[in-house]
């Protein structure tokens, strides 16, 4: 035990004197909890619906007001319903689709007729209402059917949806007074606002459906990014021949157990402090926020506490795996064909787990939930959203952690067989085997 | 102490590699550990250190069960290893605690080793700034740091400058004087003689000689003599040996400057051969007992088969 505490300490002291390490979490820390303060300095109303920042009324200038253009062939349109729809908008007829297209391309009309300009340079000139440029172009051939013209087309183009409230305004304005039928009543009817209590009596999977899937994943990162760090080391020192002096200094219990208990207290200190930075920050700032990030930000305390029981045990479980394949191979260029099969399983449990949170009660995820190298994601998960009984938490955890106990001893094994064997990478089997016929 | 290796047998899947190893080593005194790559010291040497198990056999110490973890062994390997991105000094502090020495002693061991090997002024630097020569004294400072009651040393001098292998030499002829047991492996035979009253020589897997040095030597040097006369070189010298010395001695090497003879089976072989060699008129400039280098009885023992090391495994 007391050399498991000098490998611990060792190991510890490599992180902690790392600056790089300390520098990027400290920085991302800092970044994450700045994130949060935001909308105090920035006016982010649109999203959050809480108006922060001071600013002057909005009076839209010609020049802000974005500008479409029309051909009315069917004869239909009013100003009217435009107006409705495009509150910020300036229209202007033209004659022909070639003017349309003219003036979409950058031309500008002049009395002299169609001067032709780069639709660049036009841009620069719209300021001053002169040489505006049109964001689109509507021609209405008929009652219920219109040609939409747009220069370039974005991603978030919605102009032809508004345009379709305008058709069908214009549209069942005129049904409405061709039949003596009053179009406010009509539409009263159908906008009738309706009042609803919700009453959630025990999880809201809905609401806690985001903050699980962010957790699944960084534990998921977690697993991934740290376990690869290990085995690296646990090559590195196979690979440096330093492992020839520890073997013989220490047992490879201690080495193994240090190692991964390290990786696993800087991983935690690393994600729990940008995460912990992260949730206070926003926790301080939520009310700014309007809880626009409850989804992801607003974690309960007992979510926050079963992710840390069984993330860390996840962790934990992969970590001794990752170790004791870090030992099969003597060179780091190997290290990812070594974990090759456990990075398979990693990613299997991840997706399988985040198809199965909208089914956190379903059969698949709950025989998940009870084995190790998936519980770490899916009982959770059934903690965070779904129906699980204390007596299975109880039980899913001593597993997971009996486990980890397992594969901490297998690991050890492996670890001690592989580490002073150079040369081609060794097959798992191949250790399985000899640790069998050594024991 | 006396430390007894007693039939020592491992295999590595299929393959038997040591096939029954038995010797004795003793504190105050060296003993040279030898072999050809791929002969069993390293298998050896860390099933002492147990790091590997034995499927048969028993090591003893003063007559008990070894249990390495009891004392203090510094084992400095033949395939060097420290980190090379971390500091020097804590390091050897790492690996003096994991001995069993604490903090403050590693510290204070650590800095006279450093100093006994003129290598104090890197205490700080990462080893990977370091000479490899310096890297090497570091790795030898890290096997002394918790004083130890044993000590393996795997061709220690590999690397090494003349000037540091006197510092070495001395260090290591300190630790002898301090009572301390020495197991010192090393392809340098002249090392070898010049530290280690006793030998074992493995190959392939087995004993082939144990032993006290003097007393191998006297045994391979038994029924040879040396012979060197004027105006003919050791070549010449050895074709014109068997019309000379038929019947009493024949050729058993040329050597640079001496020709070495084999004395026939019989009485009195050594004064026939004298005086056969007066009537022959030659003139003799060198003629006595030969005495084998321990290079020369290794070669003999051990250089006429090819052998190997077993693919995928460090022995």
């Amino acid at each position: 035990m007391k050399k498991l505490w000098i490998v611990l300490k060792y190991e510890l002291k490599e992180y902690f004197s790392n600056k790089p390490f300390l520098i990027m979490t400290v920085a991302l820390a800092i970044l994450g909890a700045a994130a949060m303060f935001l909308p105090r300095f920035f006016d982010l109303s649109d999203f959050t619906g809480v108006q922060v920042t001071q600013r002057e009324p909005e009076t839209s200038t010609q020049g802000e007001r974005e500008l479409y253009l029309y051909l009315d062939e069917a004869g239909i349109l009013e100003k009217e319903a435009l107006t409705a729809v495009f509150p910020d908008a300036d229209w202007q007829p033209v004659e022909s689709r070639e003017e349309m297209e003219a003036l979409m391309s950058g031309g500008e009309l002049s009395e002299a007729g169609l001067e032709e300009t780069s639709r660049t340079e036009t841009e620069d000139q719209d300021a001053a209402g002169q040489g505006r440029v049109p964001q689109a172009g509507f021609v209405i051939t008929g009652e219920t059917s219109y040609e939409y013209y747009v220069y370039n087309k974005s991603m978030n183009d919605g102009n032809m949806v508004m345009f379709d409230q305008v058709m069908g305004l214009l549209y069942r304005s005129r049904h409405c007074a061709e039949q003596g039928w009053n179009l406010e009543e009509i539409q009263a009817m159908y906008d009738v606002p309706i009042s609803v209590t919700e009453q959630v009596l025990n999880k809201d999977s809905g609401e806690n459906f985001w903050y699980c899937y962010v957790l699944v994943i960084t534990v998921f990162v977690m697993i991934t990014m740290y376990g690869q760090m290990i085995a690296v080391a646990v090559t590195n020192e196979k690979s440096n021949r330093a492992i020839e002096v520890l073997v013989t200094s220490t047992t490879p219990n201690s080495l193994l157990f240090g190692k991964v208990i390290a990786g696993a207290v800087g991983g935690v200190f690393q994600v729990g402090l940008i995460l912990g930075a992260l949730l206070c920050s926003y926790q301080w700032n939520r009310q700014i926020w309007g809880g626009q990030l409850d989804r992801f930000l607003h974690v309960p305390a007992e979510v926050l506490a079963a992710f840390a029981v069984f993330g860390l045990g996840g962790y934990l479980f992969y970590a001794f795996l990752y170790g004791a394949m870090g030992a099969l191979v003597s060179k780091t260029e190997d290290v990812s064909k070594s974990v090759g099969g456990l990075m398979v399983a990693v990613m299997a449990v991840y997706f399988v787990s985040l198809i199965q949170l909208t089914n956190v009660d379903g059969p698949v995820i709950k025989v998940l939930s009870f084995l190790p190298f998936s519980s770490y994601s899916t009982m959770f998960a059934r903690i965070a959203m779904g129906t699980v009984a204390p007596w299975e938490i109880i039980l899913s955890a001593a597993i997971l952690f009996a486990s980890i106990m397992g594969v901490g001893v297998v690991g050890a094994r492996i670890y001690r067989m592989g580490t002073l064997r150079y040369g081609n990478p060794i097959r798992l089997t191949s250790a399985l085997k000899e640790i069998h016929r050594d024991k | 102490m006396i430390l007894e290796i007693k039939d020592l047998h491992k295999s590595f899947g299929e393959k038997e590699v040591l096939h029954g190893i038995s010797f004795q080593a003793e504190s105050g005194r060296a003993l040279g550990f030898l072999g050809r790559n791929g002969a069993g010291k390293t298998t050896t040497i860390r099933i002492l250190m147990d790091v590997f198990h034995a499927d048969r056999g028993e090591i003893l110490l003063d007559g008990q069960k070894f249990v390495p973890q009891k004392y203090r062994i510094g084992y400095l390997p033949e395939e060097r290893g420290l980190y090379p991105k971390r500091r020097v000094m804590d390091q050897m502090i790492f690996l003096a605690s994991l001995r069993g020495i604490s903090e403050k002693q590693a510290r204070q061991n650590a800095k006279r080793w450093l100093e006994r090997l003129e290598v104090e002024a890197y205490a700080d630097k990462k080893l990977e700034t370091l000479s490899k020569g310096n890297q090497q004294k570091v790795q030898l400072a890290s096997t002394l740091v918790h004083d130890p009651q044993i000590v393996i040393l795997d061709e220690p001098f590999s690397g090494l400058d003349p000037v540091n292998s006197q510092i070495l030499k001395d260090v290591i002829n300190e630790l002898i004087a301090q009572d301390r047991m020495v197991l010192f492996s090393s392809h340098q035979m002249s090392y070898v003689e010049e530290f280690c009253d006793q030998i074992v020589i493995i190959h392939n897997g087995s004993v082939a000689l144990k032993g006290e040095l003097k007393q191998i030597k006297k045994e391979y040097g038994r029924n040879r003599l040396i012979l060197a006369v004027e105006d003919l070189a050791p070549a010449q010298l050895a074709e014109r040996i068997p019309g000379i010395l038929e019947g009493t001695a024949s050729v058993s090497a040329v050597k640079r400057d001496f020709v070495i003879l084999e004395l026939s089976e019989g009485e009195d072989m050594r004064r026939q051969t004298m005086r056969r060699l007066i009537d022959s008129g030659l003139s003799v400039e060198l003629f006595g007992s030969y005495e084998p280098s321990l290079n020369d009885i290794f070669v003999a023992r051990v250089g006429t088969e090819n052998n190997q090391p077993q693919e995928g495994e460090d022995q």
